[in-house]
């Protein structure tokens, strides 16, 4: 008789339903006694149930949802709406008033004008740096790139949160 | 020869691999719930509070604690509604989040209050078939349950959620956050455990 299989190869052939393990079984008076000890095991573990929980559970869990802060959802809503009302007004503002009006369209030109002069020094900076040392660059920009994209894999390819930080 | 178990194991395993197509019952609760209707969500508590403090009585072994787990992993449940998936069981939901909250406190535990243990033994009910049968039935489960408080809380959890909540290897997959695949491989080493548990002196034979 060959020797007896190990017991979670046993198991994983029995779930199959076939396997060279379950042929050594039928043969083998200590591989079935222990197959039968698991049998009668399941039978007693099935058995079991879980326990009634306090009769105050119910009570003390309504009254902590009484007393809890409105969920989050409301609360977007409520954040959103007070936005909203915000920007309404100051709009309103705006265009009732032509003085407030003239200085918005001034500070914007100028927010313009000087974010221009910002995005120029920016390109000759990064020209600069490439003329002088492009080597580096590129191999510091193609190694974020790939830590970024394996991040993302990872991210795409793990299980939805189970609320663990619920 | 003994070929018994070869016949019986498979369809019992099978029988409960078996996914039920079931419909959502908990999907009108949880939407009335969300638009702020108390009543809907204490139907929701009335119809997970068994498992979810049975499983923390599992995890925990002390049924303050998981009176307590069960209070706070419900509270959060209402609070964190707007979050959770619809097309998702309800039920596995919570109790995740209950798993989630017994392992915090389990790793925050500086010490196992054996204490305690005891009074859980009592607790713990089965499905006792008659009161003729219930004191060999209790002292059987009794020495089951005993042995089971010896393992290590993964298997006690598994054990637990495949036995005694009968859950499929898949919702006990989505419980635990692995893959579906490794359940009845955890399932077959916490059974085995207990089995060495109960007839140490077999451990010899293989």
């Amino acid at each position: 008789m060959s020797p007896c299989p190990d017991l979670e190869v046993l198991f994983a052939e029995l779930e199959a339903g076939e396997g060279p393990g379950l042929d050594h079984a039928a043969e083998c008076e200590a591989c079935a006694a222990m197959m039968e000890d698991h049998r009668l095991l399941e039978q007693d573990l099935f058995r079991l149930a879980d326990p009634l929980p306090p009769p105050s559970l119910v009570v003390n869990v309504m009254a902590r949802v009484a007393e809890s802060p409105v969920p989050q959802r409301r609360e977007v809503w409520t954040g959103l709406a007070i936005l909203l009302t915000s920007l309404g007004a100051g709009l309103g503002f705006l265009f009732s008033s032509d003085q407030a009006l003239g200085r918005f369209g001034t500070g914007f030109a100028s927010t313009v004008g000087n974010s221009r002069a910002f995005v120029e020094g920016l390109f000759s900076g990064a020209h600069a740096l490439w003329s002088t040392a492009g080597v580096a660059v590129a191999c510091f920009i193609a190694v974020v790139v790939l830590s970024s994209l394996f991040g993302l894999k990872r991210l795409v390819g793990s299980p939805p949160p189970s609320l663990s930080e619920a | 020869m003994n070929a018994l178990a070869l016949d019986s194991l498979p369809m019992a395993i099978g029988m409960l691999m078996a996914e039920d197509a079931a419909p959502l019952p908990w999907k009108a609760d949880v939407q009335a719930a969300r638009k702020g209707d108390p009543s809907a969500f204490e139907s929701l508590v009335r119809s997970v509070q068994r498992p979810v403090y049975g499983l923390a009585l599992r995890l925990l072994q002390n049924d303050s604690e998981a009176a307590e787990v069960a209070q706070e992993a419900l509270l959060r449940a209402y609070q964190n509604l707007h979050r959770y998936d619809d097309a998702r069981p309800f039920d596995l939901w919570v109790l995740a989040i209950t798993r989630n909250l017994c392992l915090d406190l389990l790793r925050r535990r500086t010490k196992v209050r054996t204490e305690e243990l005891e009074p859980m033994k009592e607790v713990l009910p089965s499905h006792e078939a008659s009161q003729l049968d219930g004191a060999i039935a209790r002292e059987e489960r009794l020495s089951l349950e005993a042995a089971m408080e010896t393992l290590s809380v993964d298997d006690r959890e598994v054990l637990a959620l495949y036995y005694v909540q009968k859950r499929t290897t898949k919702e006990i997959a989505q419980i635990m956050g692995c893959a579906p695949g490794t359940i009845m491989a955890r399932l077959f080493r916490a059974r085995e455990k207990l089995r060495k548990k109960m007839t140490p002196a077999e451990e010899e034979t293989r």
